[in-house]
């Protein structure tokens, strides 16, 4: 069975059809790529998922259970995490916050152990303590654990929203985007850190790209998306041969 | 190293209340007065902060919750029967005191529940509004001697008290703040869609700061209550609300430390302007212009960086 199935789902924005009548599916432990043109609607996809939009029709099944009009949070409970194209951190934290943020759903305590201090208060905040250590230990952030985490470089914000996203302990992590902005170096980079990611973690990865040839390498599996509608699907080599694709890449600007 | 900090401001200020509260029969009592209220606007403003400046929610019904507290101290006061027992006083101002953060809180969840829906400045009307509904129905509450006001509250309020309640409150919202369970209430200000997503209920978050926000404020109405002894509605007015609005924003939203202070500067200002007379308030609110234009983050935050200014401007 598979993780994640979207199914025949449909997303209107007033007169405009954004996505319209997809189905996807996404076994676990898979890493999938999700590839098209701007404009596509591969975000507004993430927004169903997730609980942002609720699809104008269709299913969205996760671990077999209907998802739909849960809330964010709800669906986050459930184990899907993600991160945002146009990076969303939380301005006033440093990198260090931003994981404890993360876990501030995981603690073994609640309201009066946290404002009293006392119960299972300090063993739970070593505990995290500690994981959080470990986690920016993997993500070579250590370093810059007590800065704020918005003044980071921009490949390091997307690495500490990528983080957040990964200490929640989702089963399926979505990441829009996550090479934006970075020089190809830096891409390569951070894909061979979302393959291990992928496999240290114990996730399963839905993974958005405009340009194909980021996500060709650690994708087994693509889907393409153009205006909405799924053109293609396969492994990346069907998808490059694919004359569809190619039209609808077509005249796209390569980076 | 802030728990430490914020240990040693409860011992510190419990033992300084019992101290003063030895030779409160020397300070000269307009000082005493004085005191007091700076006691208990910081216990108004630090609980306001938990609401707007940590949990990001623009609430201007802080006095409304601070009437909730004070009349409901007052009746139960005014029920009991004050025994020559002291031990018998402090239990049944103990019950007074906390009875009053009780309903308060009560009427906090009640005023939670609409901030749900609503953000920013459309939140803080429908809460200035709350705290005026409030204080008109007390108004026209007999029992509660409607505009007339409740006389005859007995004088229990002293220093011990104020300062014990000022260290309590200190504590537990920097507890709160600097655990990991209080990243939650950050998150959902600065961000409440990324917050959400990595599974923080932002419903929760908000009732959790509206209920414990009035039960602080109801705390420190039985407080002021039980001080000056009388009580009318025009004392809780959207003025108060606004003081205390006035106190957050100067001390920075969301610090700790510097809401107190401004806390105790906006109380002793006012009364060194008592000078000037007619031009106090005149005076008070260009200083506050002037505070504001200088410090827009609030009187008493560390100024950030150059880069994490530039960082939060790109943010904009
Ligand atoms: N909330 C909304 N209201 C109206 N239209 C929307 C909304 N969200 C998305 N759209 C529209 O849906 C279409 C798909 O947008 P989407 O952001 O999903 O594209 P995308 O594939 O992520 O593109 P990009 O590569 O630029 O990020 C666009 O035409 C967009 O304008
Ligand atoms: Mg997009």
């Amino acid at each position: 069975m598979d993780l994640l199935t979207l199914r025949s789902c449909t997303m209107r924005f007033g007169g405009l059809t954004a996505i319209a009548d997809l189905s996807i599916g996404l076994a676990a432990g898979d890493l999938l790529g999700l590839i098209g043109p701007n404009g596509a609607g591969k975000t507004t996809i993430f927004n169903m998922i997730t609980g942002i939009y609720r699809p104008s029709s269709g299913q969205v099944l996760f671990d077999g259970h209907s998802i739909v009009g849960l809330k964010p949070n709800q669906i986050a409970d459930r184990g899907i995490a993600r991160t945002f194209q146009n990076i969303r951190l939380f301005p006033s934290m440093t990198v260090y916050e931003t994981v404890q943020a993360a876990y501030s759903k995981g603690v073994k305590y609640g309201l009066i152990h946290a404002v009293s201090r006392c119960g299972p208060f300090h063993t739970s905040e070593e505990e995290t303590d500690r994981a959080i250590a470990e986690l920016l230990e993997y993500f070579e952030l250590e370093t810059v654990r007590n800065e704020i985490a918005i003044s980071l470089p921009y490949g390091q914000q997307r690495k500490v929203e990528l983080l957040r996203a990964l200490a929640t302990k989702p089963k399926l992590l979505l990441l829009d985007e996550p090479a934006a902005g970075m020089n190809p170096s830096e891409k390569v980079a951070l894909m061979g850190l979302i393959e291990r990611v992928r496999s240290d973690f114990r996730v399963s990865i839905l993974l958005i790209d405009h340009d194909m040839r980021v996500v060709m390498g650690i994708c087994k599996r693509l889907v393409v998306l153009d205006y909405g509608v799924k053109i293609a699907e396969g492994s990346p080599r069907e998808i490059q041969c694919d004359s569809k694709v190619i039209e609808a890449y077509l005249g796209e600007p390569t980076e | 190293m802030r728990l430490h900090k914020s240990g040693l401001m409860l011992i510190a200020a419990i033992v300084t209340g019992f101290a003063i509260s030895r030779f409160e029969h020397l300070i000269n009592p307009y000082y005493y007065q004085v005191l007091i209220y700076i006691g208990i606007n910081i216990i108004l403003a630090s609980s306001l902060n938990l609401i707007n400046g940590f949990a990001g929610q623009f609430s201007l019904g802080h006095a409304g919750f601070m009437a909730v507290g004070a009349y409901t101290s007052a009746v139960v006061t005014s029920q009991l029967h004050f025994a020559s027992s002291s031990m018998l006083n402090t239990a049944a101002f103990s019950l007074a005191l906390l009875l009053g953060g009780i309903v308060a809180a009560i009427f906090g969840l009640l005023v939670g529940i609409p901030s749900l829906r609503l953000k920013g400045d459309y939140l803080a009307i429908t809460t200035l509004g709350f705290g005026e509904i409030i204080r008109v129905i007390v108004q026209n509450l007999d029992f509660l001697g409607g505009a007339r006001g409740f006389t005859g509250i007995p004088k229990l309020t002293n220093f011990v008290w104020v300062f014990s309640t000022v260290a309590i409150v200190i504590l537990l919202v920097s507890n709160l703040i600097n655990s990991t369970y209080g990243k939650s209430f950050l998150a959902v200000r600065d961000d409440e869609l990324a917050a959400e997503t990595i599974g923080i209920s932002s419903t929760r978050v908000k009732v959790i700061a509206f209920v414990t926000g009035a039960f602080f404020a109801g705390v420190a109405g039985a407080l002021y209550a039980h001080f000056v002894t009388y009580i009318n509605p025009a004392q809780f007015s959207f003025l108060k609300s606004f003081e205390i609005v006035v106190m957050v924003i100067i001390g920075g939203m969301g610090s700790i430390f510097g809401v107190i202070l401004s806390a105790i500067l906006l109380t002793i200002l006012p009364e060194m302007l008592r000078s000037v007379a007619q031009y106090r308030m005149v005076v008070y609110s260009l200083l506050l212009i002037v505070i504001m234009i200088t410090r827009p983050r609030g009187l008493f935050v560390r100024t950030r960086t150059a880069k994490q200014s530039v960082a939060l401007k790109t943010l904009r």
